[in-house]
């Protein structure tokens, strides 16, 4: 081509790359993805069809695994108890959680931010946490139940049932529902809309049922799915509230099985893994089908429209009184009793408390070298995981949205399937997978090995945080690299990422604090030198050693609280905001 | 010679094609316009020349070089081909300053720190944005941000320049000033251009030929003069000369030139006709706005319409005058009363053309 008049300006050929360099990435990415996602998976549909554990030599092909799981009056029995338990959690939780959604995010009721952040407090801390807050409190004898029983003459609740654990799990669960409400709905819907709806004469109470609450619809489709899955799957609720009363769900009948029997029955075990996961993936392809299109990316962030309150008028202190009460004593008191119950050796209203008060339970929790160890691999595993996840989860979903990758499609598929894999089976399935795949083999006796279960676990959790921030980015941006002759691996880097650091930052911080405070997933995973900190303390309940138990969470409360904090001033994340 | 060659191009999006057998030559160092209205094919035609969508069937070539080969399924990406693109979005990247947005290309291409200084500042002298290097994109106006955009398109010397809309998110005086400017440095740098347009000025001001687009095919390809005075197509001739279109009724010719149709009232117009041939029956009748007259010209068809309303346009005034139940569109100097009157149509300007497919 000739030059004319810019002789300066010389062409230059646009890069060459010797391979496609592309192409191998994303087929890496696609690897590594299934292969972290189907070997655990694959060990476990093995057992159910053989007749001894995995480990085992000389193993046959069976089927009275799967017999023995339908004939088992015993487990129809726990699995109606799962059920209906998990059907009253989400009932509980959905109802404080739109009524929350609604009087937070839309009336002038007093208090209502802080009230917000105090209803979110159930989601930084575990379900573990939270159990044993309800047990110091409200367990049969607890500080409160023993207080009422002096005065009353008799116990007047049972926590210890079916009811207890699901209003325990509901109320912690709530969080979700409200944030699914409050930003899929209650904060985007278009308050023109209901502006409309009032000039042609609608009350404050007729907009919210005839216009907010119908939008709402699919955000509590969505929230009422996942609390059911979670609802499903949760073990220490069930562990601390039904064990005593010798009630079980399929969570801690996998539990006894699995871990506290002397001769685990690893096939049964294997078996109503397969029942739970049928459960949670039919709950979920019913969410599915009723959310037929558009919320794919629906996720607990949304525009934040600042949409007109609605007046409470004469009923704005009774609602605030009364919302508020119901915090105190659902989130507010359990949680302090726990750090009450750290600083006491006994906690009862018939001593008074000056007299209990030590620092004893702390002594013992920093003088044992195992508690220690657990606190150290917990950080050290929590830093890897939630780096190593926040890396493959951008990857996952740089590739699935932002190239035509031929199987772009089944990467996305694969890498929501944990959401169908409850934790503990999670856990279960690399156990096996260490003991019979060669190179699994190498992560057994060192974190490695719950490294990959937490950063399979976790994937779909991080996803829900890039793949919108993804969708936000322009395509051009990336397009616009390809033209002046960067490959896709390059664009990506360049430019993509570049542009994501602050989802990239979010997603570190939400999988950092989702590792603190997991316990379930390691519980199969766990050998002298790996414990951490949610799986020993899992123990310490079992040995009833409640004290140390209580220390050690005001322990993990801390690290949350002091993280989030930390999150939100150093680099102004905030984490479900 | 470097030509590029479009070959029956097609792109399907399940059955929709959003471009149906495109053919297409561009010669080295000109300035070619495709133009159509929104939706129309414009955008999807630019993407799989620069290689940003891959079409479905089709091929396109340049020099000897095969970009896409539907037969052969050869594919090179957009980094192999090289073209410089500015997008209607201008898809500045916000992280990079003004200076890495344009270097990133010779970045890429490993060329040296020194050299790259010196190009980079070569290209912002060239769009006239020097003292602005060290700023960020969120920084600057819309009209120096599409100048950002143009300087990150030409800085690595691309063979070929592609144009999506690249002023349409200008303000209209500011758009008058980037067409002439752009055009300028597209001429200094002799760069083969594409400019894709809904603006019938901008392509017609600009462009050495233009491409009119329709539903994914090419109605009618030629210089500005032949586009506007010699439409081949009703399409042409309506959305280029703003013209009028009335459904007619015609008989059997057998050459391009005079013809006669009469309007659904029974009136009769004497036309020309650029097509070879016409058969009997429904034919399409065009005729600009300007070009119809309120006083008597020598050899011109009389017609009674009925005068409507009128809008005050500035320098002229629009006007509506009903024939046969067709409401015509005139560009007048002083608008006419209300009600029946005459105009004046003649014979080289009403212009017929067969029915649709
Ligand atoms: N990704 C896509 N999926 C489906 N249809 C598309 C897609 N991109 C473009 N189209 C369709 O192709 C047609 C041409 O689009 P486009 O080339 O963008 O038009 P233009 O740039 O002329 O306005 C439009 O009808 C559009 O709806
Ligand atoms: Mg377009």
């Amino acid at each position: 081509m000739a030059d004319v008049n810019a002789p300066s300006f010389t062409p230059t050929a646009p890069p060459r790359f010797s391979f496609n360099r592309a192409k191998a990435a994303q087929w890496f990415i696609f690897l590594i993805t299934a292969a972290l996602m189907l070997a655990p998976a694959l060990p476990i549909l093995l057992q159910v069809f053989i007749d001894r554990p995995l480990y085992a030599e000389g193993w046959e092909f069976t089927f009275a695994n799967l017999v023995e799981l339908v004939s088992s009056e015993e487990i129809g029995r726990i699995a109606v108890t799962t059920g209906v338990f998990a059907l009253f959690t989400v009932i509980i939780a959905e109802v404080v959680g739109i009524g929350a959604a609604l009087l937070i995010g839309r009336t002038d009721m007093p208090g209502r931010k802080l009230m917000g952040d105090v209803l979110m407090w159930p989601l930084y801390l575990s379900h573990l946490i939270f159990a044993l807050g309800w047990v110091v409190i409200y367990g049969p004898s607890g500080f409160f139940t023993q207080f009422i029983a002096q005065q009353a003459g008799g116990a007047p609740w049972n926590l210890y049932s079916i009811a207890g654990m699901a209003v325990v799990a509901g109320i912690s669960q709530a969080p979700l529902a409200y944030l699914y409400c409050l930003y899929g709905a209650v904060r985007s819907v278009d308050s023109t809309l209901e502006s409309a709806a009032r000039t042609v004469g609608a009350g404050p109470l007729q907009v919210l049922r005839t216009v907010t609450l119908p939008l709402m619809v699919p955000s509590i489709v969505t929230s009422s799915a996942l609390n059911l899955v979670i609802a499903v799957e949760t073990l220490s609720i069930p562990l601390f509230l039904a064990r005593p009363a010798r009630i079980d769900t399929l969570s801690t009948f996998l539990y006894g099985e699995g871990i506290s029997a002397a001769e685990p029955n690893h096939g049964l075990v294997a078996a109503s893994s397969l029942l739970l996961m049928l459960l949670v993936g039919s709950t979920l392809f019913v969410q599915r089908l009723l959310l037929q299109n558009g919320h794919r990316y629906e996720t607990v962030k949304g525009k934040g429209s600042r949409p007109m309150l609605l007046s409470l008028g004469k009923l704005r202190w009774p609602m605030a009184f009364f919302f508020g009460t119901l915090l105190f004593v659902t989130v507010v008191v359990p949680i302090a009793g726990i750090i009450l119950r750290a600083f006491t050796s006994f906690l009862s209203p018939l001593v008074p408390l000056n007299k209990v008060m030590t620092l004893n339970n702390f002594q013992v929790l920093f003088g044992s070298e195992s508690n220690l160890r657990a606190i150290t691999n917990t950080v050290e595993i929590a830093l890897i995981s939630a780096a190593l996840g926040t890396i493959l989860a951008v990857a996952v979903a740089l590739v699935v949205q932002r190239s035509n990758f031929r199987f772009g499609g089944t990467l996305e598929a694969l890498a929501y399937s944990p959401r169908v894999v409850p934790g503990l089976i999670i856990g279960l399935g690399v156990f096996y997978a260490a003991v019979i795949l060669p190179p699994m083999g190498w992560l057994r006796g060192n974190i490695g090995i719950i490294v990959v279960g937490y950063v399979m676990a976790t994937l779909p959790l991080a996803l829900g945080v890039v793949q919108p921030a993804i969708v936000q980015i322009s395509r051009d941006l990336d397009r616009a690299a390809r033209t002046v002759g960067a490959d896709w691996v390059n664009a990506m880097r360049l430019i993509m990422i570049p542009l994501l650091k602050p989802a990239l930052l979010g997603s570190f911080i939400l999988l950092f604090v989702f590792h603190l405070k997991s316990y379930i997933i390691a519980i199969f995973l766990m050998a002298p030198g790996l414990e951490v900190m949610g799986v020993t303390m899992l123990s310490l309940w079992t040995n009833g050693d409640v004290g140390e138990l209580a220390a050690f969470a005001t322990l993990q409360i801390v690290m949350v609280a002091v993280l989030l904090i930390l999150a939100r001033v150093l680099f102004k994340v905030k984490i479900y905001d | 010679m470097t030509k590029l060659t479009l070959t029956n191009l097609t792109r399907q999006y399940g059955t929709a094609k959003a471009i149906d057998g495109i053919n297409l030559t561009v010669e080295e160092g000109e300035f070619l316009t495709l133009l159509g209205p929104s939706g129309c094919g414009k955008s999807t035609t630019l993407s799989a020349i620069a290689g940003l969508d891959r079409p479905t069937e089709g091929s396109i070539t340049f020099g000897d070089r095969i970009l896409f080969d539907s037969k052969s399924d050869t594919y090179l990406p957009p980094e192999a081909r090289g073209f410089g693109v500015v997008f209607q979005s201008y898809a500045l990247w916000p992280h990079l300053s003004v200076e890495d947005n344009v270097g990133m290309s010779l970045k890429l291409r490993k060329i040296g720190a020194a050299e790259r200084k010196k190009r980079i500042a070569e290209a912002l002298e060239l769009v006239e944005l020097g003292p602005f290097a060290k700023r960020y994109p969120g920084e600057l106006s819309g009209g120096q941000q599409q100048r950002v955009a143009l300087a990150r398109a030409i800085v690595f010397r691309p063979p070929l320049l592609l144009l999506d809309e690249p002023l349409s998110n200008l303000d209209a005086q500011l758009r008058q000033q980037a067409r002439v400017w752009l055009k300028e440095i597209q001429r200094e740098l002799g760069l083969t251009t594409i400019y894709v347009t809904h603006d019938q000025d901008e392509a017609l001001a600009m462009s050495d030929r233009i491409v009119v687009m329709r539903k994914g095919k090419v109605v009618q390809l030629g210089t500005p003069e032949q586009i506007y005075a010699a439409p081949e197509h009703p399409f042409s001739a309506t959305f280029i000369g703003n013209a009028n279109r009335i459904e007619v009724n015609g008989g059997n010719t057998h050459a391009s030139g005079e013809c006669v149709v009469m309007l659904n009232d029974g009136q009769q117009v004497k036309a020309i006709t650029p097509e070879p041939q016409l058969s009997q029956g429904q034919q399409i009748l065009t005729v600009r706005t300007h070009k119809i007259s309120c006083e008597p010209l020598p050899d011109a068809t009389e017609l009674a319409v009925n005068f409507g309303a009128e809008s005050y346009l500035g320098n002229h005034y629009e006007q509506v005058a009903k024939v046969a139940d067709t409401a015509l569109r005139l560009t007048l100097d002083k608008p006419m009363p209300v009600g029946p009157g005459k105009i004046w149509l003649r014979h080289e300007d009403a212009i017929v053309f067969g029915p649709e497919q």
